[in-house]
């Protein structure tokens, strides 16, 4: 959930509000903002999926230090949501295992 | 190949000072790091820090961050943003991913100022969505304003967890308990008695056994440990909770030095070896901050302007009495920080009881992160008198003064050094100005009146959350354990600029509540208790 007042911090460095999708479904989030935060925002926990157990994962360290919370965005696995700015359009996906890129993908 | 005088890596607190003093001197100075912003964690830290008017004390994280970025760019230091280094090489060169390119920079010198990163600790389902950093927690919320989760448990009670943990109320978020496997609360006791009046229970001698949930965090079981840390059959609690926040530790991000050759070494994490001025084993290699050893900002960020006089030194912008001069007023500085029971050589003692003074330490504080009614009494900054007067219920030795400098009538005293406690002089008449209540950066100056009219008192607290109570409001007084004790009737709102976000509220309270009320909450917000 987004904070939508504050005791301390009278406004937040945000870019305009855009739209992006994750997994097909469309969704609303703030440019400039990491991908991870638009994801928090809009309920989504779930970044990934691990290889070997399936077991899910999400935020971890939200500095770009744990790599827990990749995912594929625009076509590339792997991709460091946490300090990933977002885009207008851009498109994420929860990742499976190692992931794959976009051109990989029969 | 392009060449600074210094080349800084890591823009946080330790670099951007590093940078700002050699750049006085004149050298040309460029600072990398790999964020897209510069000031490190400074931006996310909301809180009023501690120390004196010389470490920026009662100043907010944030805008200390603000003066650095401002006083680096106006003189002339160059900030390479989105830029990862990626390796330091011999004889002092660096190799830098920015842009997507591999870009080669010659030093004169250099500073490493990477910082730390969030240690974790393994539990029953602690990889599930949910559970993350206490850093983490801090990043969304105060960076981005987006709240980490609902209920959440907070594990580790040290500066961090509690720092965090009151940041994550001021967002809106519930905090269910805070968890520490030790027996006693390891962070500054203002810190914990911010979050226990607001009903925030501590388990001390707690640690998770696990989180819950399928897909994400949808419970969390504590349980009692030994003094071996083993969990005791019986004790487990449950808990609704979505989040838990780890805040146990930090580590040094120092790959890098350890990378160039730098001889190492295990100081809370393995550290390059430094001697008193930041110089690595490394000739022109200095590390300053976290990355040198775990400590606050306020102390990174003299290391940072102690290895950039030595930088300075050593390319000769500074002569050996400017390098002595200079050395002497930042080690003195960085001392008075590393005075008192939180001292670097105190770090994970259990046996202190008594203040510097002779005061014994509030037990309960240590066990239940909030000082009893009968301990507060014992301190010499809660007095009793007529008329209006300060309570200062700051009962352990930290690094800080901003109270005494705040009042201009000398109601407030702190010994030798700033990590005496605060002393009320009765003789001196408080005028009710509320600045000490505003500037302590503990939140623990109230202002008492034992009898304003018959039966009735009031007390003047500081309060940082939304929606602000009004004036002529009717709600509940709770005490420092956080339990509702009495009705209270909000006299006075007094927010200033000055005060920097800290409003002051006034109850009116029965004389005989006056000692124990320390918060208060509406109505409404009391029921959902």
């Amino acid at each position: 959930m987004r904070i939508k007042e504050h005791p301390i911090i009278d406004s937040y460095d945000k870019g305009a509000l855009i739209e992006f999708t994750c997994d097909g479904k469309k969704l609303n989030g703030y440019e400039g903002e990491p991908v991870a935060a638009a994801l928090e925002a809009n309920g989504i926990k779930i970044h990934r999926y691990t290889r070997k157990r399936h077991s899910p994962r999400g935020i971890f360290c939200a500095i770009g230090r744990c790599t827990d919370c990749v995912m594929e965005v625009d076509g590339k696995p792997n991709v460091r949501t946490c300090v990933t700015p977002l885009k207008a359009g851009m498109t994420v996906k929860t990742q499976y295992g190692d992931g794959q890129r976009e051109a990989e993908k029969e | 190949m392009r060449r600074y005088n210094l080349c800084v890596i890591g823009a946080g607190p330790a670099g951007l000072s590093a940078a700002i003093e050699a750049a006085k001197t004149g050298m040309s100075v460029g600072v990398f790091d790999e964020n897209q912003k510069a000031g490190g964690q400074l931006f996310k830290q909301i809180h009023k820090f501690f120390g004196s008017r010389e470490h920026k004390a009662s100043i907010r994280g944030f805008n200390i961050g603000y003066e650095l970025l401002t006083e680096a760019k106006a003189l002339g230091v160059d900030v390479h943003l989105d830029s990862v280094v990626i390796g330091i090489y011999d004889p002092l060169r660096i190799t830098v991913c920015e842009d997507g390119c591999i870009t080669n920079y010659a030093a004169d010198n250099i500073v490493v100022a990477t910082g730390a990163s969030e240690n974790t600790v393994p539990f029953e389902g602690w990889d599930l969505p949910g559970v993350l950093g206490a850093g983490a927690a801090q990043t969304m919320m105060n960076l981005h304003g987006v709240q980490p989760g609902e209920k959440i448990i907070m594990l580790g009670s040290g500066n961090v967890g509690l720092v965090v943990g009151f940041q994550l109320l001021q967002a809106g978020c519930k905090v269910e308990a805070v968890v520490d496997a030790l027996p006693h609360v390891g962070g500054y006791g203002v810190h914990a008695s911010k979050l226990a009046r607001t009903g925030v229970p501590f388990y001390l001698s707690h640690s998770i056994v696990r989180a819950e949930g399928e897909d994400h965090v949808t419970g969390v079981v504590i349980a009692q440990v030994d003094s071996h840390f083993n969990f005791l059959p019986g004790t487990e609690k449950h808990f609704d909770a979505d989040t838990v926040c780890l805040a146990v530790g930090l580590n040094p991000m120092s790959q890098l030095t350890r990378m160039a050759g730098c001889e190492m070494v295990n100081k809370g994490g393995l550290v390059p070896k430094t001697d008193k001025y930041g110089a690595t084993t490394i000739d022109g290699l200095f590390a300053a901050g976290d990355v040198a050893g775990i400590e606050e900002a306020s102390s990174a960020m003299i290391t940072g302007r102690i290895a950039a006089l030595s930088a300075a030194k050593r390319s000769g912008f500074i002569d050996e009495k400017q390098f002595e001069d200079g050395y002497n007023e930042n080690h003195s500085s960085i001392l008075k920080l590393r005075k008192g029971m939180f001292a670097p050589e105190n770090r994970g003692r259990m046996d202190i009881t008594k203040t510097d003074e002779g005061y014994p330490l509030s037990v309960s504080l240590l066990e239940n992160g909030f000082v009893s009614d009968t301990e507060i009494r014992t301190f010499p900054g809660v007095i009793s008198e007529e008329g209006v007067h300060p309570v200062i219920e700051c009962t352990q030795n930290i690094p800080c003064d901003p109270c005494q400098e705040a009042c201009r009538v000398g109601c407030i005293k702190i010994g030798e050094g700033i990590t005496s406690l605060p002393q009320v002089n009765a003789d001196k008449k408080c005028v009710n100005c509320g600045r000490c209540v505003a500037v302590c950066p503990g939140q623990a100056i109230f202002l008492v009146d034992e009898e304003t009219e018959n039966g009735f008192g009031t007390v003047t607290m500081p309060y940082e959350f939304l929606p602000l109570p009004q004036k002529g409001d009717i709600g509940v007084g709770l005490d420092r354990a956080g339990k509702a004790v009495c009705t209270a009737e909000v006299t006075d709102v007094k927010s200033r600029k000055e005060f920097d976000h800290t409003n002051l509220l006034t109850v009116k309270v029965p004389s005989e509540m006056v000692m124990k009320v320390r918060f208060y909450k509406g109505k409404e917000a009391a029921k959902h208790e």
